[in-house]
C-alpha cells in the first residue's frame, strides 16, 4: 500500500512521545477502513496510530503481550522463533560449596552466605502455567524465517485474548504499521462496514489456532483430525462486553462454549439474588452436561470483562458426542460430579460464594500466584517482608498492606496475572514472562524507569525504587515487583519464612483450592 | 480462654515430643529406682548433657533465615523445633537435677532462669495464638504497627474537618468528650483480656447526645462515632501488637542469661 503525503508524521519507533492522531483522510486510505463513515473513524482515532520501524528493529518480542493488532502498511516483517537459550534470563548458577571444602568454610558459607548463593537455575514450563497459543497466519519452524508483507495483520488475537506473542516479529525492511489497539478492534468488530476485517481475523483464528484450542478440551482431546476440522468449520466466534449475560439459568441449552479470552462468571439463583458458583477462565468450557443430558442451563453465565468465546451449536456437538460417546462418557460423568460438588459447596457454605464474588470483583481471579495472609494466625512479625528484602538486596518487593476479606489479607504484591497487562508496551522489553512460566519479572539492566508497567498494573502492585542505572548512567525510578523469588530453589521467601504458616500463595486457576483456602 | 489455643498446630511435633518426654521420664523412674540419682552420675550427667545441647541448639532460632536444612526447611519447622525442643530441654534439666531443689545460689539461678525462660516462652505461644485471632475476628480495622500513629493522626484530622461548621452543642461535645481520645494513642495491657466493653462504654455517650441534635446533625455525629470507634480499635491494635513485640524481651533476656550461666556451669564442671 502506498501512502500520499500526510499532515502528521507517524512517530519513529523507540520514542515515548505521544503519537499524534492519524487523520481521517489518511485512515480512509487503508483499504479495510475505506468504507467507514467519518463518525466511526473519529471514534477509532484515539486508539489507532501509525508507527514506523527501522530495518532490523523488533516490533513484538516472543513472550511479550500486546494490546494492539499490527496492520502492515509498508515493508516486510520477519517472523522467527527465538532460540530457547536466550530466554532463560540472567540467573546466577548454584554456588554451594562442594563437600570436599573444609568444614569451617562450609559453615561460614551457610551462616554468611551471599543471597545469590541460594539462587539456582529454574526454567522450562511451570506445572499448571497457562500455555498460550498465538495467532500466526503462517507455519513456523524453528530454523527458518517467514515473512509478512503489506496487507497482513498480526497480533490481533493476542490483543483480544491476551495470549503472549509466540515468535519475534522483526522489521526486515523499513516498516510502517497501522497499530490498532484492542478498544478500537472491539469497536471495529461491531461495524457492518468492517465485517470483512472481522471475518479475516476470525478466519485467522479459526484456521491457525482453534484446532489447538479445541484439542486442549479434555472432551475433544482424542478426536480425529477430520472431526476437529469439522468443529473448526462450524464453530461460531462470539464476543461479550463486561456484565453481559451469555446464557440464562433455566433456558434451553443450545450450545457448548469454550472460553478463549476473558473471564466468565457462573452463578445460580439464590432467592432474589445470584450466588457465584465459580468462574471460567481461558481454556475452560461450559454446556456439555446440559447438552448431553438434554437439560436446560443449570446456571447463568455472564461476562466479567471483555470475553471471547467459541460457540459450538448443539447439533454439531451432539453429533460428535454421539460418535465418540464411550470414550468420553467417563469424562462427562466426572464433570457432572465436579459441578455438583461446586454447587454443593456453595449451598453448604454461602460464604464461599461471597469470596468467589469478591475475587471476581477485585480482579484476584486474574492471579496465578496471589499472596494471601491469614490474619487469624499472623502475628504481624513482618518476617515475610524481611525475608523478601533479604532475597532482593534489601528492598522488599511487596507491602504487607492491602485489602482485607474477613480473616484474609491480600498484600500489595504482584498477582502474576494470567493476562499481564503490565507487559504491554514496555519499550525495552525489560518486563517479561518466559513462555509457559508464571513469574513476570523485570530486568533492572534494561528497565529505563518509564513507569509504563507501573501505570498499567490495575492493582498498583508494581512499585518504583530509586536506582542508578549503569546502562543509562543516570538515576532512574526502577520498576520493581514480586518475581516469586525466581531462581530460589525453596520458592518464595515470604512463604518459607513465615513462622506461623500464615502466608500462602494460591493460584486462582485452582478454584477448588481457592474455595477451600478462603473458607477456612 | 478458648481451648483452641491449647490445640497443637502441628500434631507430629507434639506427638514426637510427648513420646520423647514419656520415654525420658520412664528412663529416669527406672534408673533412679535401680540406683541413687545424682546430677554428677551417669544418668544425671547424660540428661544434663542432652539438656545443654538442646538449649544451645534452641538458641540458634534467630538464625532461622540462614540455617535451612533438613528437617528444618522453613521458619515454621524452626518455630516448632524451638518450642518443643525448649520444653524437652527444660524437662531434661529437671531430670538432670532428679526433680530436687538446687543446693547453692548458682543452682537456683540456673533453675530459676530455665523456668522463667520456659514460662515466658509458653506465654508467648499463648499470645501468638490468641492475639492474631482477636485482631482478625474481633476488630474491623487492620493496621501495620509502624503506621498506627499516622493512621490515628489522620483520624483526628478527619474528625476536625467533620466538626467544622457544626452547631455549638456538637462542637462542645467534640472538644470535651472526643478530641482528647483522638489526641494520642492510648495503649493498655488490659486489652489482652477484653476490650469490647471499654469501647462500648466510651461510645455510649454518643447515644445521649444524639437526642439533642437534629436528624442532619445526627449524621455528622454518627460519622464522629465511627471515627472514634476506629481510633479505639487502633488503640487495641497498637496495644496487642506492641505486646507481641515486647514479650520477646521477657523471653530472650533471661534466655541469654541462662545460656551464659549454663556455659559457666559446664566449664566449671569440666575444670573442677
Amino acid at each position: 500500500m502506498t501512502h500520499s503525503a500526510s499532515t502528521s508524521e507517524p512517530p519513529r519507533s523507540g520514542t515515548i512521545a505521544i503519537a499524534p492522531l492519524v487523520d481521517i483522510a489518511r485512515l480512509k486510505q487503508y483499504p479495510f477502513l475505506a468504507r467507514c463513515s467519518d463518525i466511526v473513524l473519529k471514534k477509532l482515532q484515539p486508539n489507532v496510530l501509525e508507527q514506523y520501524f527501522e530495518a532490523g528493529q523488533t516490533i513484538l518480542r516472543m513472550g511479550s503481550y500486546t494490546d494492539a493488532a499490527f496492520f502492515v502498511a509498508e515493508g516486510v516483517v520477519t517472523v522467527r522463533l527465538s532460540p530457547a537459550e536466550s530466554r532463560s534470563g540472567p540467573l546466577a548458577p548454584p554456588t554451594a560449596l562442594p563437600r570436599s571444602a573444609p568444614m569451617t568454610e562450609r559453615i561460614h558459607s551457610i551462616l554468611w552466605r551471599k543471597k545469590e548463593a541460594a539462587v539456582v537455575q529454574r526454567g522450562g514450563i511451570t506445572p499448571g502455567a497457562t500455555i498460550m497459543v498465538g495467532d500466526l497466519s503462517v507455519d513456523l519452524r524453528s530454523n527458518e524465517d517467514v515473512t509478512l508483507e503489506a496487507g497482513e495483520v498480526f497480533g490481533g488475537l493476542n490483543a483480544l485474548s491476551q495470549y503472549p506473542i509466540v515468535a519475534d516479529f522483526v522489521a526486515k525492511t523499513a516498516v510502517l504499521c497501522l497499530v490498532i489497539r484492542a478498544p478500537a478492534l472491539r469497536m471495529m468488530f461491531k461495524q457492518r462496514e468492517l465485517a470483512d476485517f472481522k471475518k479475516m481475523l476470525d478466519e485467522q483464528y479459526r484456521t491457525q489456532t482453534l484446532g489447538g484450542h479445541l484439542r486442549s478440551v479434555d472432551l475433544f482431546a482424542g478426536l480425529a483430525d477430520e472431526t476437529i476440522a469439522r468443529l473448526q468449520a462450524t464453530a461460531e466466534l462470539v464476543s461479550y462486553e463486561p456484565g453481559r449475560l451469555i446464557v440464562e439459568e433455566g433456558t434451553p441449552a443450545d450450545a457448548f462454549y469454550f472460553v478463549r479470552g476473558g473471564f466468565v462468571k457462573v452463578a445460580v439463583r439464590a432467592g432474589a439474588a445470584d450466588a457465584a458458583v465459580t468462574y471460567l477462565r481461558k481454556g475452560d468450557h461450559a454446556g456439555e452436561i446440559a447438552l448431553l443430558l438434554d437439560e436446560p442451563w443449570p446456571c447463568s453465565l455472564s461476562a466479567i470483562d471483555n470475553v471471547e468465546l467459541v460457540k459450538l451449536p448443539r447439533p454439531q456437538f451432539i453429533d460428535i458426542m454421539a460418535q465418540h460417546h464411550p470414550e468420553i462418557q467417563e469424562l462427562v460423568w466426572q464433570r457432572v460430579i465436579d459441578q455438583l460438588k461446586e454447587r454443593g459447596s456453595v449451598s453448604r457454605a454461602p460464604l464461599a460464594s461471597r469470596y468467589l464474588q469478591l475475587a471476581m470483583d477485585t480482579g484476584l481471579i486474574n492471579g496465578e500466584s496471589v499472596l494471601l495472609i491469614d490474619l487469624g494466625t499472623c502475628t504481624r512479625c513482618d518476617d515475610c517482608v524481611r525475608a523478601c528484602a533479604d532475597t532482593h538486596g534489601g528492598t522488599p518487593r511487596f507491602i504487607r498492606e492491602g485489602s482485607k476479606f474477613r480473616n484474609w489479607s491480600v498484600p500489595t504484591a504482584c498477582y502474576q496475572c494470567t493476562d499481564p497487562v503490565c507487559m504491554i508496551g514496555c519499550p525495552t522489553g525489560a518486563i517479561s514472562r518466559p513462555l509457559g512460566t508464571t513469574e513476570v519479572t523485570i530486568n533492572k539492566d534494561t528497565c529505563i524507569g518509564c513507569h509504563n508497567c507501573v501505570k498499567r498494573c490495575p492493582w498498583g502492585n508494581i512499585i518504583e525504587v530509586p536506582f542508578h542505572s549503569p546502562a543509562l548512567n543516570r538515576d532512574i525510578e526502577l520498576a520493581t515487583k514480586c518475581d516469586l523469588c525466581l531462581g530460589r530453589a525453596e520458592g518464595p521467601a515470604c512463604v518459607q519464612m513465615c513462622p506461623h504458616g500464615s502466608a500462602v500463595r494460591i493460584s486462582f486457576k485452582d478454584r477448588a483450592l481457592v474455595t477451600r483456602t478462603l473458607s477456612r | 480462654m478458648p481451648w483452641a489455643v491449647l490445640t497443637p498446630k502441628h500434631a507430629g511435633w507434639f506427638r514426637t515430643s510427648a513420646l520423647l518426654a514419656g520415654a525420658s521420664l520412664a528412663i529416669f523412674v527406672v534408673w533412679s529406682w535401680w540406683t541413687p540419682w545424682s546430677p554428677g552420675r551417669a544418668g544425671g550427667l547424660a540428661f544434663g548433657t542432652a539438656a545443654a545441647a538442646i538449649l544451645y541448639l534452641d538458641a540458634l532460632y534467630p538464625l532461622r533465615r540462614r540455617l535451612l536444612a533438613w528437617p528444618l526447611r522453613n521458619a515454621q519447622q524452626w518455630l516448632q523445633f524451638h518450642i518443643y525442643a525448649g520444653l524437652l530441654g527444660t524437662l531434661f534439666v529437671l531430670i538432670h537435677t532428679g526433680f530436687s531443689l538446687p543446693h547453692g545460689q548458682f543452682g537456683w539461678w540456673l533453675l530459676g532462669l530455665t523456668v522463667w525462660a520456659t514460662a515466658a516462652g509458653l506465654f508467648g505461644v499463648y499470645l501468638q495464638k490468641h492475639v492474631p485471632d482477636v485482631l482478625a475476628h474481633h476488630l474491623s480495622v487492620e493496621a501495620i504497627y509502624e503506621r498506627i500513629p499516622e493512621l490515628s493522626a489522620r483520624l483526628k484530622t478527619e474528625a476536625d474537618q467533620l466538626i467544622t461548621g457544626a452547631p455549638e452543642v456538637l462542637r462542645r461535645f467534640y472538644l470535651t468528650h472526643v478530641r482528647a481520645e483522638l489526641d494520642h494513642l492510648s495503649p493498655a495491657w488490659s486489652y489482652v483480656v477484653g476490650f469490647r466493653p471499654q469501647i462500648n462504654r466510651r461510645v455510649e455517650v454518643f447515644r445521649e447526645v444524639a437526642t439533642f441534635l437534629s436528624p442532619d446533625e445526627r449524621v455528622r455525629l454518627n460519622g464522629l462515632q465511627t471515627i472514634l470507634s476506629e481510633k479505639l480499635e487502633l488503640d487495641v491494635h497498637y496495644s496487642l501488637q506492641r505486646l507481641l513485640r515486647q514479650w520477646v524481651a521477657v523471653h530472650v533476656i533471661p534466655a541469654i542469661l541462662l545460656l551464659g550461666l549454663l556455659t559457666v556451669h559446664i566449664v566449671s564442671v569440666l575444670i573442677f
